[in-house]
């Protein structure tokens, strides 16, 4: 439980730009932005579609490079890194949770849960074990054998919360998780978030529900490719 | 061992997506089947021509040369050779008392279209052979019973008789031919001997023959109007060709041919054989070389093609296993081992059908063409080794071959756009 804001920047993003080109001309998805998020913050990114979320949320992903600008994650500088050394990174310090679950629809839910540790190498038992554990403590338990089209919407962003916390990851990248999800279980996924963020977890959540955000410590708004505001949350509560 | 698990997976997963749709991989991998079928059918042919060309070699020897009258190939025409002067016991006995590399040098005489009757029941169509008694030591003198006319019956004349396989089979089915007595032509001969079965579907003729004494040929026959077949036991195949040098020059001077002429005699030996059996296998691996590359051509299209449906049906799972940390290894590697799985799984069903197929071939064969038991023999029942694991080598060259570009695309998607793709 954290009151103060650790010192530790986990993530430290200085000018970052990212242009497209579409056909002669370039488009700006984000301008000159500067965050700096350290460990165990609660970070919500907001704005409405087009104010280039989505493309932050995927630099700081590590799933896209920034077009102009430094991008430290951690000591790292992700900028100037290759696909192969990103790939490491997403497996190692980034926790994934989409909107529409994203899991393997073929796999059952420990399978889903394994995979990023099939990426870290770890042995096949190990991975099985870490994976049981992982869902226990997000509540399914009685679901591991069950496949993404046998489990309802709710527990399907439990099993992929659960795979993005199983490499224990610096933080966890939620892209709208309750987007797909009725308000009830909406809030109950939200709860789990303050549950994580209480136990020490980084979470950086993407939307653009006013309501969603408000669950987290700091709001960043965007508009335009520019930062709007960045804001402790007057009404954050525990 | 991170690499190890990494490979134990794509296994895993490979396995998996291969028997998801177990019609679609069936179809797709068809091609493939075709081809490698090919391949193991040929090889097997190969195979079996292969044991009936070491046969031939056990038959003639093959570290014999045969001088004759007549060229075993046929090459100039028949006219040729019969207008050519009789070898004669004469220049046979001078060769063989002057060679010095050969081991033996066994001059024989030749009588076909005679018949052989014991009892009641007679065989036609053998051949008597008048040779002295050391044609004991050529393949002709391995014998399953008895023994051998020696080379003081020889120098009597004596009315022995070596004989055959087909003649022992035909007149003593029961066996105990040695001791009796058979009729050939007008004359009794004892049996001493039964020759080893020597020849198949390759040299039939040869177990038809039965052998007698030289000098009892003669004494029988004549000598006057026939040309002496002379059999060379080199002793080893690393002589021959100081041998058959040898028995060249002697040969010439015996039958005083000008150092212009060519040679009026013919030298025989295995290597005629080596050459048609080469160009036969020749033909099979053309015309299966032919096929084959045509259907794996075939086989990677129609591979490659349910690779790239794959990459595009799963671009969105590419893109998840991207945004959890799959580098672009794992990604190559996934795609590559599915498509080997195909193709290495049709190579399974191939070596399963095929391995049914010769078998039935080879039963069905020699219960129903008993004639053809012979060829047959030579085909074993089974696929070799060396074919089964040919066959699933080339199995997965040709499945890394068709996904190798699929795979390389797949690895490439871009994760943010894959994982948007639906």
């Amino acid at each position: 439980m954290s009151d103060k804001i650790s010192d530790k920047i986990v993530i430290d993003i200085e000018h970052i730009s990212k242009v497209y080109e579409m056909g002669n001309q370039q488009v700006y998805a984000l301008r000159d932005v500067t965050i700096k998020i350290h460990e165990n913050e609660y970070v919500a990114l907001m704005g409405p579609s087009g104010s280039g979320k989505s493309t932050l949320m995927n630099i700081l992903g590590c799933l896209d490079t920034p077009t102009d600008g430094k991008y430290f994650f951690k000591d790292d500088n992700v900028s100037e890194m290759t696909d192969n050394d990103l790939a490491e990174i997403r497996n190692r310090e980034i926790g994934f949770v989409f909107q529409t679950f994203n899991l393997l629809p073929r796999a059952n839910a420990l399978k889903n849960v394994e995979l990023p540790l099939v990426y870290s190498g770890m042995s096949p038992t190990k991975r099985e074990e870490l994976a049981e554990q992982t869902l226990v403590n997000v509540g399914l338990a009685d679901r591991m054998d069950h496949k993404p089209n046998e489990l309802s919407g709710g527990q399907r962003q439990r099993v992929a919360i659960a795979r993005a916390l199983v490499t224990n990851p610096a933080i966890i990248l939620a892209d709208e998780p309750t987007g797909n999800l009725d308000s009830k279980t909406g809030d109950e996924i939200m709860a789990l978030f303050g549950n994580l963020w209480k136990n020490g977890n980084t979470i950086i959540l993407v939307t653009h529900e006013e309501e969603i955000a408000q669950h987290a410590k700091r709001i960043i708004r965007l508009r335009d490719g520019l930062i709007e505001s960045d804001v402790e949350n007057p009404n954050f509560k525990i | 061992m991170k690499i190890l698990f990494e490979i134990i997976e794509n296994l895993r997963m490979a396995f998996q997506s291969t028997i998801a749709s177990p019609l679609r991989s069936f179809l797709a991998s068809l091609g493939v089947m075709v081809g490698i079928s090919i391949v193991i059918l040929m090889g097997w042919l190969l195979d079996g021509l292969d044991n009936s060309f070491q046969k031939t070699f056990e038959i003639i020897g093959a570290d014999m040369i045969y001088v004759d009258k007549w060229d075993w190939t046929g090459g100039k025409g028949w006219k040729y050779y019969r207008n050519r002067k009789n070898i004669t016991l004469e220049q046979a006995i001078r060769l063989r008392e002057s060679h010095k590399s050969a081991e033996l040098v066994v001059p024989n005489f030749n009588q076909w279209g005679k018949s052989a009757t014991y009892d009641k029941e007679t065989i036609e169509g053998i051949s008597v052979v008048g040779a002295p008694s050391d044609n004991q030591f050529t393949p002709a003198g391995d014998l399953i019973d008895g023994r051998y006319y020696s080379e003081f019956e020889d120098k009597q004349g004596a009315l022995v008789v070596v004989i055959g396989f087909n003649i022992n089979k035909a007149l003593f089915p029961n066996g105990g031919a040695v001791g009796k007595s058979i009729k050939i032509g007008n004359r009794k001969y004892e049996i001493i001997g039964v020759v080893r079965k020597r020849g198949t579907f390759i040299f039939d003729f040869i177990d038809n023959q039965v052998f007698i004494p030289l000098n009892s040929f003669i004494k029988i026959y004549g000598k006057r109007v026939r040309s002496v077949n002379i059999g060379i036991k080199a002793g080893s195949e690393e002589k021959l060709n100081l041998v058959r040098d040898e028995t060249i020059g002697l040969m010439r001077s015996i039958r005083n041919v000008n150092p212009n002429e060519e040679n009026d005699f013919a030298i025989n030996e295995t290597k005629v054989f080596e050459e048609s059996i080469a160009s036969i296998r020749n033909i099979i691996w053309i015309s299966g070389i032919g096929l084959t590359m045509l259907s794996f051509v075939v086989g990677i299209i129609g591979i490659m093609n349910i690779m790239f449906v794959s990459v595009t049906e799963r671009t969105k799972e590419i893109g998840i296993r991207k945004s959890m940390g799959a580098k672009k290894r794992s990604i190559w590697s996934q795609f590559l081992f599915e498509s080997s799985a195909l193709t290495f799984g049709g190579a399974l069903i191939s070596i399963a059908v095929c391995s049914g197929i010769i078998y039935i071939a080879k039963i069905s064969v020699i219960k129903f063409f008993p004639d053809m038991a012979d060829v047959a023999e030579f085909f074993p029942p089974y696929l070799s080794p060396k074919l089964v694991i040919i066959a699933s080598f080339v199995s997965i060259v040709l499945g890394v071959l068709a996904g190798l570009i699929p795979a390389i695309r797949a690895s490439n998607l871009d994760p943010v756009n894959a994982l948007r793709s639906e």
